[in-house]
């Protein structure tokens, strides 16, 4: 663990005093300093928010900082093996008492240290988003946890493809192709699979007409089996982040009364709270993916337990994280057999 | 003596060879980069090891360095195997690439420092980076960032970054390219003085000159394979047909000397006139012979020393 620890260190003393860093992190608070105090004045005159002004800004912060993230993170980390063997700094470090898993595991410790300082940045406009009232601590500790996890993620997946790779450009370009791939691409998967699985079905139904023959009245309907596509998008980094951000319940339920024999039973809807939440309309809908057609109607459901869609992406993302780091650790594992080609180590 | 080097190897060796390679060979997709090379290197010994470009000299050392897996052979490194022990070797060895990476924004003394953590030193790295800094003579430079030390001063940071654990057994990549005459000699008496407490100092080198007054023993490599081995005091002793370059105070009376008594000769250049002869014995007789007949001569010195004579020899038939 020292080891890892050292190699970290190094990378991050290296990296801190390079100047564009800072300027890196200085845009980077003012780009979402503009943003969000954009966001406020466009909510200002919204009615309907009643006094949840909040939980807009907060949402819409945590998906324009995760975006913003998400296209900065692979320069940090893209070209730190490649970069280092081209550098000739890669060699003289392999020979020292430093194994491959402390190498890689510095640097991406490094690198996802890195990350939560960004991550921590954002922390007045967090504190903002919370005094205009409905943002639960719980929310902020939790959308905070899964945000710097995906983070960490998408450094492994940039440190494996840089030791994959022999050339910093290469690794670049595919890094960023990976976001993208787990961004818009499975948003564009998603939506052509659906497409693919649309079935079409008769439904019967009955006129009441007793004098129609049997069978006559049926029509056919085109369903959508988003029950059968939805784990397309689990993986996607915002419908991860919407989904695991705990729900804001901030407006009492609808409760109606009924009669029946005698005693008085109660049924209590959540109210569901569109327009007001963006994190939660994410969740909702792409938990409605789930249910088998017929049942997408009952909204009522959205706190179910059992159509949760983020434990499987976030599981998913760490499954790849974890795996490009191996694979980042048995490339910088000496002595070598085989050489990425045209690769030179001294 | 440096008190810093002196007390890097206290123990004392227990065979006599610091490293050892018996048949190493190794592909890169279609090249035969090493075709069979033997090469053992004696503790307190200066090994050279030289060849032409592509020869497979760096190869043979990051195999060395436990970089490179070899596909065939033999390698033992202080008594270590590379491929098995490899922990055991680096603690044993120390390896100076022949480009010197550096980081950005790291000064040398975090640089040495560094290196003492990456080798486990711990808390004793600092002081070890001091001692290291002394030796290199980079104190002047103990602040300043790496990366704009001069070619030469890198060089130097880069050697003693590989003496931080006190390794007994020393792989040098070309470590006198790009040094001044100054630094080349100064390099020459560091390394003499490792081999001397004890250590196993491997070379690469194409400064013949370099290795002629530095190493005890000079391996040869062609096309991957050794192609042979000579002590150093054997060289100075052997003889053969060389070019010898004469001067004279009046380089008309020299050439006209040197006609009358049938020396074939090249036209005379500023440098001098240069003869081929035999022997030692031959040249000795020359000089008499030019004396007696009132030529004022300044100088007579081999044109090529016999490790260069060898070297040619050995490595010629390039076509
Ligand atoms: N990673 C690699 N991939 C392909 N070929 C390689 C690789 N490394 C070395 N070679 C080839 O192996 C041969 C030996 O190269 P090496 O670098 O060991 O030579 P060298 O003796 O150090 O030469 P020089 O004196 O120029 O430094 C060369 O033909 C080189 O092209
Ligand atoms: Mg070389």
């Amino acid at each position: 663990m020292s080891g890892v620890l050292t190699v970290a260190r190094l990378e991050l003393t290296v990296r801190v005093r390079a100047g564009r860093w800072r300027w890196l992190l200085a845009a980077w608070f003012v780009i979402l300093v503009g943003f969000t105090t954009l966001l406020r004045l466009a909510v200002s005159h919204a009615h309907n928010l009643q006094g949840n002004v909040g939980t807009v800004m907060y949402g819409g912060l945590q998906l324009f900082l995760l975006a913003l993230a998400l296209l900065v993170m692979p320069a940090l980390t893209a070209q730190s093996v490649n970069g280092d063997r081209e550098r000739g700094t890669l060699g003289v470090l392999q020979v020292t008492r430093l194994s491959a898993f402390d190498i890689a595991g510095g640097k991406l410790l490094a690198a996802w240290g890195t990350a939560c300082i960004f991550l921590l940045a954002s922390a007045p406009l967090v504190a903002w988003s919370m005094v205009e009232k409905g943002v639960p601590a719980i929310r902020v500790v939790i959308v905070t946890l899964v945000v710097a996890l995906l983070l960490g993620v998408i450094c492994a997946i940039s440190l494996g493809l840089s030791a994959l790779l022999a050339r910093g450009t290469t690794s670049s370009v595919l890094s960023y192709l990976s976001v993208f791939a787990l961004t818009l691409g499975t948003l564009i998967v998603f939506g052509l699979a659906t497409a693919a699985t649309t079935q079409t079905r008769v439904v019967h139904f009955s006129t009441g007409d007793p004098s129609a023959p049997a069978g006559c009245c049926s029509s056919e309907e085109t369903v959508a089996r988003t029950d059968l596509t939805w784990w397309i998008l689990a993986p996607n980094p915002f419908v991860v982040l919407a989904d695991a951000a705990p729900v804001v319940v901030e407006r009492p339920p609808i409760c109606r009364s009924f009669r029946t024999r005698g005693s008085i039973r109660t049924f209590c809807t959540p109210q569901p709270q569109s327009g007001v939440d963006p994190l939660g309309d994410i969740s909702r809908s792409v938990r409605s993916l789930r249910s088998p057609p017929g049942l997408q109607s009952n909204i009522a459901r959205s706190g179910g337990g059992e159509d949760l869609v983020w434990p499987y992406g976030l599981g998913f993302d760490v499954l790849l994280g974890g795996f490009m780091f191996g694979v980042a650790t048995r490339r910088l594992r000496t002595p070598r057999r085989t050489l990425p080609r045209g690769v030179r180590l001294a | 003596m440096n008190p810093v080097a002196e007390e890097v190897f206290m123990t004392s060796p227990g065979s006599a060879d610091g490293v050892v390679a018996i048949g190493v060979k190794r592909q890169f997709d279609s090249v035969f980069a090493l075709r069979g090379v033997d090469f053992t290197a004696r503790y307190g010994e200066v090994t050279g090891l030289v060849g032409p470009n592509g020869a497979g000299k760096t190869t043979l050392l990051l195999i060395l360095a436990t970089l490179l897996l070899p596909d065939e052979g033999t390698v033992r490194i202080a008594g270590h195997d590379p491929v098995t022990e490899t922990g055991a070797v680096r603690a044993m060895s120390g390896w100076v690439p022949d480009a010197f990476g550096v980081y950005d924004n790291l000064t040398t003394r975090e640089y040495l420092r560094f290196a003492g953590l990456a080798y486990g030193l711990g808390k004793r790295s600092p002081a070890r980076a001091e001692e290291l800094l002394v030796l290199s003579r980079l104190q002047d430079f103990a602040d300043r960032p790496v990366h704009v030390l001069s070619r030469g001063q890198k060089q130097r940071l880069g050697f003693v970054r590989s003496l931080v654990h006190g390794p007994r057994v020393l792989l040098l990549d070309e470590p006198a390219a790009g040094l001044d005459p100054y630094s080349r000699v100064e390099l020459r008496d560091l390394l003499r003085q490792l081999a001397s407490v004890g250590a196993a100092v491997v070379v690469s080198s194409h400064v013949l000159a370099d290795l002629e007054q530095m190493a005890d023993r000079v391996v040869f490599v062609d096309r991957g394979v050794t192609v042979g081995e000579r002590r150093i005091d054997d060289l100075a002793r052997a003889s053969g047909p060389r070019v010898w370059r004469l001067r004279a105070l009046n380089e008309s009376e020299l050439v006209a000397a040197l006609d009358r008594n049938h020396y074939p000769h090249t036209a005379p250049t500023p440098g001098g006139v240069d003869v081929e002869l035999l022997s030692d014995e031959a040249a000795a007789g020359l000089i008499a012979g030019l004396v007696r007949d009132g030529v004022h001569v300044v100088s007579c010195a081999p044109l090529t020393t016999s490790l260069e004579a060898t070297y040619l020899a050995l490595t010629g038939d390039q076509g």
